[in-house]
């Protein structure tokens, strides 16, 4: 476990005990890069500004749902902020169909946004870690995972969308993802 | 399915749950998994952790952006209210909730039920403790489960969901025995398609606290419906005794 997953452990054991302090570092530490997925998700600010808002106050109300023998903090917090955006993306997804059926299924793409947030050196050397092992996959395999995770989309969804075999679709996923757990490691 | 396959297989499903992609199906036998399977498997409890690991990294791949200062702003604001004069106090309806939980716990000859293997130990404390620290949440909106068909009038459950968590209470306080070789499935729909969720349940004097491995977030509706057991369950309809609310 490195210096930075020990640091974050510390602050959610404050943050168990109701310590403001330390809820506000959590959020410099993770607010930006929580922001920046949560609009790259939704691909809308007033969206993704209320996920990270409710993800940070879920974190609140809720320190106890991070297990720390699950792994590592960031990882949990990402996640949850990933969930929530993926949630809302489907949410107003399932109130426009009921609308008007979307005749055209495009991915959401967050903003093209400049890369002007300095972040903790721990985040920028793992997310280097990250965009290089997403470079080795196929272009199908990332593509896949890409729909899911960024996109929001169910495998049926990404079936459809690709017009490929649902089985082909996991078979993908499965494949990405056993290549991305060679090529990124949980931090011990 | 030998055991290597059938280990694929779990793979697979897992890779799909940790990036939340799956559709209705394999998300309901991921949470079958996650519930019966995962816990007691080492080699899979691995396999999950590596996988939650890999989900959480590939966060990274988004570009961080400055979020705006009313982000924090409204945080605040959050906080302020919540530490204030009432800590953390929910809406009425899930205080009162919470309150009916309480109870419930004191009347005692509670039918306590967990679904959830993995959680089979806790008593009923715990479980009303959970679901009343659950109701602080903002983001939880507990629902009234409505009697339909045959379903004695005054009679219902309440439901309340985590889907942060992945977690779904059940709540009843005033609800009838089944019928003689009969019990109760509890159901989630989405568009009109329902799938039986957890075991069959009776209820005890009544009283009813169930919890539940399950991610609600997927679904538009809940029903609860009487079922002969050993039987396949009937689709929901209001043809016999049932009770149903619409989820948020």
């Amino acid at each position: 476990m490195s210096n930075d997953d020990l640091h974050d452990l510390g602050l959610h054991r404050r943050l168990s005990a109701g310590d403001r302090d330390a809820f506000e570092e959590l959020y410099r530490r993770y607010g930006d890069a929580a922001y920046g997925l949560a609009l790259r998700i939704t691909a809308q600010e007033a969206l993704a500004q209320e996920v990270v808002q409710d993800a940070f106050l879920a974190m609140w109300r809720a320190p106890e749902a991070f297990d720390p023998a699950r792994g590592a903090f960031r990882s949990f917090f990402l996640s949850l902020v990933h969930h929530r955006a993926v949630d809302a993306v489907r949410r107003e997804e399932r109130m426009r169909r009921r609308g008007e059926r979307a005749s055209n299924l495009e991915p959401v793409r967050g903003e093209d946004v400049a890369d002007d947030v300095v972040e903790g050196s721990y985040l920028a050397i793992r997310r280097k870690q990250v965009r290089e092992a997403l470079t080795t996959l196929p272009a199908e395999q990332r593509q896949v995972v890409e729909l899911a995770y960024f996109g929001g989309y169910t495998q049926s969804r990404i079936a459809e969308a690709l017009g490929i075999p649902l089985g082909t679709v996991k078979t993908r996923t499965l494949a990405a993802m056993r290549k991305l757990r060679r090529a990124l490691p949980a931090e011990e | 399915m030998s055991l290597e396959q059938e280990h694929e297989r779990i793979e697979e499903l897992l890779a799909g749950y940790t990036l939340r992609s799956l559709s209705d199906a394999d998300a309901v036998e991921a949470d079958r998994l996650l519930a019966d399977h995962v816990p007691s498997c080492p080699s899979c409890r691995q396999m999950l952790a590596d996988l939650r690991s890999v989900a959480g990294d590939l966060a990274l791949d988004a570009e961080p952006v400055s979020a705006p200062d009313l982000v924090w702003a409204r945080i605040r604001r959050r906080l302020e209210e919540d530490i204030g004069p009432s800590p953390r106090a929910g809406r009425g309806s899930s205080v009162a909730l919470a309150a009916g939980i309480v109870a419930l716990v004191a009347m005692g000859g509670l039918s306590f039920l967990s679904m959830n293997r993995a959680s089979q130990a806790e008593d009923e404390r715990t479980l009303a403790l959970e679901l009343i620290s659950l109701m602080r949440s903002p983001d939880v909106e507990p629902v009234s489960l409505d009697p339909q068909g045959e379903a004695p009038a005054g009679s219902g459950f309440v439901a309340a969901a985590a889907p942060d968590v992945r977690r779904l209470y059940l709540v009843a306080s005033v609800c009838p025995e089944p019928r003689p070789g009969h019990a109760y499935q509890l159901w989630l729909g989405r568009d009109g398609a329902f799938t039986p969720v957890g075991e069959m349940f009776v209820p005890s004097g009544g009283k009813v606290l169930i919890k539940l491995t399950v991610d609600v977030s997927r679904f538009d509706e809940v029903w609860i419906t009487e079922e002969r057991v050993g039987g396949p369950p009937a689709a929901p309809s209001t043809a016999g005794r049932s009770w149903r609310a619409e989820l948020a």
